[in-house]
């Protein structure tokens, strides 16, 4: 998100935890596609389909965490290219799903939404460069 | 901001990371300031006139006066 040769205190934490919240995401689903938790049934399977969730919840937050805790170019700027790239994904992915409902298109599950949103997001960088109006 | 930042800082031979450090800011704010990329907060405008002892607008001239860059 900034360089790392000028890293900041709010880059810094911000990175701890996204190192965390995606170890734990990618170890649990490493784990589930190789059937680690193939024997669970019924509640257990919701508890691990809320489990996955929770580190996409944590990196959402250490990232609204990195827009407060920024300087006064920074943060707005983090938060424009938030804003913008959310209003890909949810447009790219509400276009897919009429596709899927109209047209006949292959399913995407819906957790496709946060790598969709980070792929809007890294689009949104090359583009909002400013924080003016 | 159309500003004069960038002239003052060399002239006071300072770079954009030692500005950033002394005004309490990213480098990337600097840059960004000096870019026109960024209108920097009052708080920010007033730590620059400070560090440079000039007026905000000799910084940051007012668009509104005419000629504001001369």
């Amino acid at each position: 998100m900034t360089e790392t040769e000028t890293m900041t205190p709010a880059a810094r934490t911000y990175f701890l935890w996204t190192a965390v919240f995606m170890g734990v995401y990618v170890a649990l689903n490493t784990a589930a596609i190789f059937g680690l938790f193939d024997l669970l049934h019924g509640p257990a399977r919701w508890a691990l389909a809320m489990a996955v969730t929770i580190p996409i919840l944590g990196h959402i937050w250490a990232v609204l965490g990195f827009i407060r805790q920024s300087d006064e170019f920074v943060g707005p700027l983090t938060a424009r290219r938030f804003i913008v790239a959310a209003g890909i994904a949810m447009g790219a992915l509400s276009a897919w799903g009429f596709a899927e409902s109209y047209a006949d298109a292959r399913h995407l599950p819906g957790w496709m939404i946060y790598p969709a949103f980070w792929a809007a997001f890294g689009l949104a960088s090359v583009v909002v460069k400013d924080t003016k109006r | 901001m159309i500003n004069n930042l960038r002239a003052i800082r060399t002239a006071a031979g300072m770079t954009q990371a030692e500005l950033a450090a002394k005004v309490g800011v990213s480098r990337q704010a600097i840059i960004a300031v000096e870019a026109d990329q960024h209108d920097p907060s009052l708080a920010l405008a007033y730590k620059l006139s400070s560090l440079f002892g000039l007026p905000v607008e000799d910084i940051f001239p007012n668009p509104n006066t005419p000629n504001p860059i001369a």
